[in-house]
């Protein structure tokens, strides 16, 4: 067993060690570069140089050594480990909070609530969102109470010690249900409906009129949640003279620099954001989490403070993919050239506003889908819920109609039985297109790629409307 | 608290722990050595994944105390002083980690299973990568890069995969 270890010989010649210092060398630096850069612009519609060239990482080999430093692999003297008690319950007004026996025990250093947030309240755009619930817990995942201890262990025992008293309140989970107007406000007195956005080109009832069939469509997407494998984690530390540095896995740390300024009510200039290499982001690390409840927390102990948030934390209290509810109507002609398209796209939108405007927008500009429509209504809702909040994922919103318009047109295909790559052929953008918002396109292959890809697997197009299923 | 000495990466080191501690927080915390990381804290991920006693272990689920006595080899030992393990010279070259944090883990099932068997087929790899979870990059550079690996170490040459 022991020959499974493998360490190098004490003594080594002096040419393996100037081979090792290059092998073993840290990411070179670039050289330097003097501008104006001399770019190589390709044509367009070409293929650039960089395709198909490989490339290597520039911190490829740390990571493989093992010496990459992550967040959770920094350590400071004296640091204490933070834990979030979370509410466990959808929607609940916060009667009481009690930590006197978790702030008695042996080894807590500190406790904070909601009430000790100098402004308890942020968000990318709509500043909806509590670092810590102080009145009324919005969904399941929401912090009520955050304790330093000298041990992750003590700290995670605390949690258990604080007595929250709470009423709890009928949670509206159902976006559509949010979506009408008798329906209790999720953040009362404001609407449930905090983004609407509609888009509209030609006469879609006059296309429809004129249509040889009218199809209508409704498809659903589920929760998402990133999994970073790296977890949330932070490290604050509060100097005495009134700064505070925040080690963070954010991905935008100017944005959470001023949402951090926000909510401790203190100038940016005072607040220091480190990034280091984050392990995994896709979106769910785009805005603050636990950062500002931590900074009180290093400020009340005086003392660094650390908080990994577990697994389960990962996806019930951190953002999500919006969940859609897209309903579609395409009328058409005999040979599946449509004429008109009306959709309409409920976003279910959490708890909290974070990304949603973002997601709201690019759902519905790219709702439609790469063809020409003349006539087209497209309308998006994103209502709030008592679910866990929704926020940025990879694409915004555009993996969603995706799947909805390309399901749509074949469900088309299927019914007036023709070829599945005919009908979007026949209607797929082309050179200098318009899309729906009114912007002229440029380098379109769609075509080009579809009969490529077609090529490529062999479907087989026979125009029975099944496409290679029918290949017997 | 209790005493576990274990033998990491050809070192003999000893720690003073209290009793509930994982192998995984004993690496992290007491002997500094965070190449394995904690990912999901139930034996998931695989992120936390070392050899122990020539066998992979997800580190978060093994007592330190259950360590006592044996050899530990975390992604801290793969390199010698003078030479990165073919299966980092080939995970490099090949692009197969993004962020890098799964990339420990895969690392250590991989070089379990080379030390196993020095000729896996693409189904074997699968087999060996079956505990640990990619977020990022994916397995098939990780494969790709696995028998490159696997390659150079029977002294072939290292010719790319079709």
């Amino acid at each position: 067993m022991e020959k499974k270890t493998d360490v190098a010989p004490k003594a080594t010649p002096l040419e393996t060690l100037q081979e090792a210092d290059q092998i073993l060398r840290v990411p070179a630096l670039a050289p330097l570069v003097t501008y104006p850069l001399e770019v190589l612009v390709p044509e367009a519609r070409q293929q650039t140089p960089a395709v198909g060239q490989r490339a290597t990482r520039a911190d490829g080999r740390l990571h493989g050594l093992g010496q990459t430093k992550y967040i959770d692999d920094w350590y400071f003297p004296g640091m204490l480990y933070a834990k979030i008690k979370r509410a466990g319950v959808a929607s609940a007004r916060i009667k009481s909070i009690d930590t006197k026996e978790a702030e008695a025990m042996p080894g807590v250093v500190a406790v904070i609530t909601g009430k000790d947030i100098p402004c308890n309240s942020f968000g990318p755009s709509l500043k909806d969102q509590p670092v810590l619930a102080d009145t009324r817990v919005f969904h399941a995942g929401d912090g009520v109470a955050a304790v330093a201890a000298v041990t992750e262990q003590i700290a995670a025992e605390a949690l258990d010690k604080i007595k929250v008293e709470y009423e709890v309140l009928t949670p509206v989970l159902d976006p559509l249900e949010s979506l009408k107007l008798e329906t209790p406000g999720v953040h009362a007195p404001n609407a449930n409906i905090y983004g609407h956005k509609v888009i509209k080109k030609g006469d879609v009832e006059k296309a429809f009129a004129e249509s040889y069939q009218v199809f209508e469509g409704s498809f659903r997407t589920q929760m998402v949640e990133h999994v970073p494998l790296e977890p949330h984690a932070t490290i604050a530390m509060w100097d005495p003279n009134g700064r505070v540095s925040i080690y963070s896995t954010l991905g935008r740390i100017t944005l959470g620099r001023a949402d951090v300024a926000r909510t401790l009510g203190i100038p940016m200039s005072r607040i220091r954001m480190i990034a280091t290499i984050v392990g995994g982001n896709f979106g769910g690390k785009n805005e603050i989490t636990t950062e500002p409840a931590l900074a009180l927390l290093s400020k009340k102990t005086g003392r660094p403070v650390k908080c990994t948030f577990t697994r389960p934390e990962e996806f019930y209290a951190s953002t999500t993919r919006h969940p859609l509810i897209m309903d579609y109507k395409t009328g058409v002609t005999k040979e599946g050239k449509i004429l008109g398209r009306k959709i309409r796209l409920v976003l279910d939108g959490g708890a909290y506003c974070s990304w949603s405007e973002t997601t709201l927008g690019k759902a519905c500009i790219l709702s439609a889908g790469p063809y020409n429509i003349e006539n087209l209504y497209a309308e998006a809702f994103v209502v709030y819920t008592n679910k866990t909040m929704t926020g940025a994922m990879r694409g915004f919103g555009a993996p969603q109609v995706c799947f909805a318009y390309e399901s749509h047109m074949d469900d088309i295909a299927i019914a007036l039985n023709i070829d599945p790559l005919d009908i979007r052929l026949l209607n797929a953008f082309e050179e200098g297109s318009l899309s729906p918002t009114g912007q002229k396109l440029q380098s379109v292959v769609v075509k080009e790629s579809l009969l490529q890809a077609a090529q490529r697997f062999g479907w087989n197009t026979n125009g029975n409307g099944k496409g290679n299923g029918a290949k017997s | 608290m209790i005493t576990v000495t274990i033998n990491v990466n050809g070192e003999k080191r000893t720690a003073s722990v209290p009793p509930e501690t994982s192998l995984l927080r004993m690496l992290r915390d007491n002997l500094n050595l965070t190449g394995a990381k904690l990912g999901c804290d139930v034996g998931d991920c695989g992120a936390c994944t070392v050899i122990v006693d020539g066998k992979t272990v997800n580190s978060c689920l093994m007592l330190a105390a259950q360590a006592d006595g044996r050899t530990v080899l975390t992604i801290e030992g793969l390199a010698t002083a003078d030479r990165l393990h073919p299966l980092q010279k080939s995970f490099e070259n090949y692009g197969s980690l993004q962020c890098g944090f799964c990339g420990p883990g895969v690392l250590m099932s991989a070089k379990a299973l080379l030390d196993e068997n020095p000729s896996p087929t693409v189904p074997d790899i699968r087999d060996a990568l079956g505990g640990n979870l990619c977020r990022c990059t994916g397995y098939t550079k990780m494969i790709e890069a696995i028998q490159v690996a696997a390659r150079a170490m029977r002294g072939e040459p290292a010719e790319k995969t079709a």
